[in-house]
């Protein structure tokens, strides 16, 4: 237990943020192949959200991006990709969710019904959020939510655009 | 192991740290560390000193996960290490193990890709396969062996694997105490499978720029060296499953059909007749519906006969046999998954077909969303959110057919959010449901029980907020009605705090308590608790977790980098 307990720690020293994001594929809401390597091809900003519809802190975060996206979109051109890592139980009904919560005109749904892509980002837990660059470094990443969290989420987002 | 480990990390700090200075690229990577200190509690009937990890008076028990990949262009490699000491109390037996679990390597390129190693993956909905991995219910079914992807632009995609399923005795003095749990990801079964996989984009061969139409088909091969016994039932060492698919978008309406044939599955029989015997497993599903203009409607039908797809078949006393990582492919229950307290006391477990007297299940749901936009009657100055499902659930008798099944499970739930000032905001929730007990055996038992929930959230500040759940349970049947309540308090971005209570005032009087704090600070979180669990989904200080019955302290911490 030491052994493993040390060794994380020198892990942790030892390494720095320097991921980006991977090619892997996942559903769009028509439920078409999609690569998530084309998320760089716009070369703006963007938040990328994994949420699932048994998460209620996800849920939360995501509807305070939403009420807030309009004002934030005033000050920085970003986007807003939510990942549901629903799987197919669930699948159909995240769709529907998501629709019924009007976040298709504003998000970029994607689904990722078998974790590939919650896999390759290392989220563990949800809600995960990352903040990426316009040349698709993550920048920024966080796990849960709490009320008020989205502020430090859009502080971030102008933060890359500054760098 | 204690020599692979440091080796491992030079390794990443070799390249992380030179990474920087050539392009080497980038090493990213996850830690998940969940121990419990146990207490006795008589009350809940909880002794530590009973459960099969914990011996010679230990009370201390930690799951920890770390995973590392490395990507490199089109060259990603990783690995995943886990250590139990012991395993958590409700997870799989797993003494003061720690492993390397998976590793790969994959190279990628715009239209292939190939793996060698640990992979995951899935055909369709996973009723014909699926592999993949649940921490939270000790499951991690990857494959270690070869796979290989290509697609033709989004026109055509085509996959292949060959693998060996992961799945291994751990301890044979638990399997021995007959602790049918006693199996655990660790090794790897003595079973092959192969599949292959098509999907043909329709809608893009013949350009069609409105519509969204593909077929897609699959074929999975397990090789399993059966004893005399299961081939005198009907099995084969090769079994051939296969399943068709169709998926369609069109505007807003949806259609997705899939039909599999599992090929012959165990069925258990009474033991003068030799215990098993073999008959081909099927399944069809349909999804349809619509989401446009705020509303999202999705209806489900489902029917599963004989759907007992195991890694590994065995007659006899092999306590792998039942557990719950001997698992090819999944077969979820299609209801909806509740997260509040009191409306998952009863959730609902789908009847596979595994048992002569009932051979399946056939039912359905519907779920409904819609959003009331700002500045609409009912929506108001902040909209409205409303949303109802209903799900019916049936078992099939041991002919495949309807006439002597019998209702499983049901329920009906209805729930509105409303946004009621900048600093109010509120859930209103109704479930009813109603669960056959006795759905293993020939006998029927209806539970009936009504929900009803109150969830209100107000910010007092910027960063601070606090959030208050009041549930009732109603209930004439087992143990009567309860109630429930749950406070937290949120000071954004880094802090939560909450107490609950789940009180079960109708029969057995018992006290759920549990209260807690978690920090949250860019990748790292840490949560600590201490409580008195029953068996549950619980979602508080940022994260939805499930929970096995125990009494007693628990740290969490997940980090990512």
């Amino acid at each position: 237990m030491r052994t493993f307990l040390l060794s994380l720690a020198a892990m942790f020293m030892a390494v720095s943020a320097m991921a980006q994001v991977p090619s892997v594929k996942v559903e769009n809401s028509k439920g078409e192949a999609f690569d998530t390597a084309q998320l760089l091809d716009e070369g703006t900003p963007m938040i990328i959200s994994f949420w699932s519809t048994t998460c209620k802190p996800c849920i939360r975060e995501l509807e305070a991006i939403y009420e807030s996206l309009p004002d934030w979109l005033e000050e920085v051109d970003f986007r807003v990709v939510a990942v549901s890592t629903d799987d197919s139980r669930q699948l159909a009904k995240a769709k529907s969710f998501a629709e019924g919560r009007g976040w298709g005109s504003d998000f970029t749904l994607l689904f990722d019904k078998n974790q590939d892509f919650m896999r390759a980002m290392n989220v563990t837990v949800v809600p995960h959020v990352f903040v990426v660059d316009a040349k698709g470094k993550v920048v920024f990443s966080h796990t849960a939510y709490v009320q008020g969290g989205e502020v430090e989420l859009f502080e971030a987002v102008k933060k890359s655009v500054r760098k | 192991m204690k020599k692979i480990l440091p080796a491992i990390l030079c390794l990443v700090f070799a390249v992380s740290a030179s990474a920087e200075k050539k392009d080497w690229g980038y090493v990213t990577g996850s830690l998940e560390s969940n121990s419990n200190v146990y207490v006795e509690d008589a009350v809940n009937d909880f002794y530590p000193s009973m459960q099969p990890q914990l011996k010679d008076g230990n009370i201390f028990a930690s799951n920890n996960y770390l995973k590392v990949d490395w990507y490199k262009d089109r060259l990603s490699a990783g690995m995943q290490m886990e250590g139990y000491f012991p395993s958590l109390v409700g997870y799989p037996v797993a003494q003061n193990n720690m492993t390397l679990s998976n590793i790969y390597v994959t190279w990628k390129d715009k239209s292939y890709s190939v793996t060698a190693g640990t992979f995951y993956d899935q055909f369709g909905s996973g009723l014909l396969f699926r592999s993949w991995e649940d921490r939270m219910l000790g499951l991690n079914n990857a494959l270690l062996g070869a796979r290989a992807t290509y697609s033709w632009q989004d026109k055509v995609a085509v996959k292949a694997f060959w693998g060996v399923p992961r799945l291994g005795k751990i301890d044979d003095n638990t399997a021995m105490m007959g602790y049918h749990d006693g199996f655990f990801g660790f090794g790897l079964a003595d079973v092959q499978v192969a599949g292959a996989d098509l999907s043909v984009s329709l809608s893009s061969l013949l350009g069609m720029d409105v519509m969204s139409l593909s077929v897609e088909g699959s074929v999975l091969n397990k090789h399993e060296a059966l004893n005399d016994l299961l081939l005198a039932a009907g099995c084969r060492d090769n079994n051939i499953g296969w399943s068709g698919r169709v998926n369609m978008d069109y505007d807003g309406f949806f259609l997705k059909g899939e039909y599999v044939d599992a090929g012959k599955q165990i069925v258990s029989v009474p033991a003068a007749m030799n215990g098993r015997k073999a008959e081909n497993g099927n399944a069809q599903l349909v999804e349809f519906g619509y989401n446009g203009r705020g509303l999202g409607l999705t209806v489900t039908g489902r029917r599963m006969h004989r759907m007992n797809q195991k890694i590994y078949n065995y007659v006899g006393t092999d306590p792998g046999y039942g557990s719950a990582a001997n698992m090819l492919s999944y077969r979820p229950a299609m209801s909806t998954q509740y997260t509040y307290m009191l409306m998952t006391l009863n959730p609902y477990s789908p009847e596979i077909g595994d048992k002569v007297i009932k051979s399946g299940e056939i039912g359905g749901q519907i779920d409904a969303f819609y959003n009331f936009r700002r500045g609409t009657k009912i929506g108001g100055k902040r909209g409205m959110k409303v949303h109802a499902s209903f799900s019916s659930w049936y078992s099939l008798d041991e002919n495949g057919g309807t006439a002597g099944g019998g209702l499983l499970f049901r329920d009906f739930s209805f729930d509105v959010e409303k946004q009621w000032t900048k600093k109010f905001k509120s859930t209103l929730m109704y479930c009813m449901q109603d669960y056959n007990k006795h759905h293993e055996m020939t006998g029927l038992y209806i539970g009936q029980s009504h929900v009803v929930v109150a969830d209100m959230l107000y910010k007092w500040t910027p960063k601070l907020s606090s959030r208050l759940e009041l549930q009732y349970l109603a209930s004439k049947d087992d143990q009567k009605d309860w109630m429930a309540g749950l406070l937290e308090v949120n000071l954004a971005p880094h802090w939560s705090v909450f107490a609950s209570d789940m009180w079960n005032h109708g029969s057995t009087k018992l006290h759920y308590y549990n209260a807690g704090v978690s920090f949250s600070m860019a990748h790292l979180r840490v949560a600590a608790g201490y409580g008195r669990y029953r068996a549950g989904y619980i979602c508080s200080g940022g994260v939805c977790r499930a929970i096995p019955a125990y009494t007693g302290a628990n740290i969490s911490l997940t980090a990512s980098f």
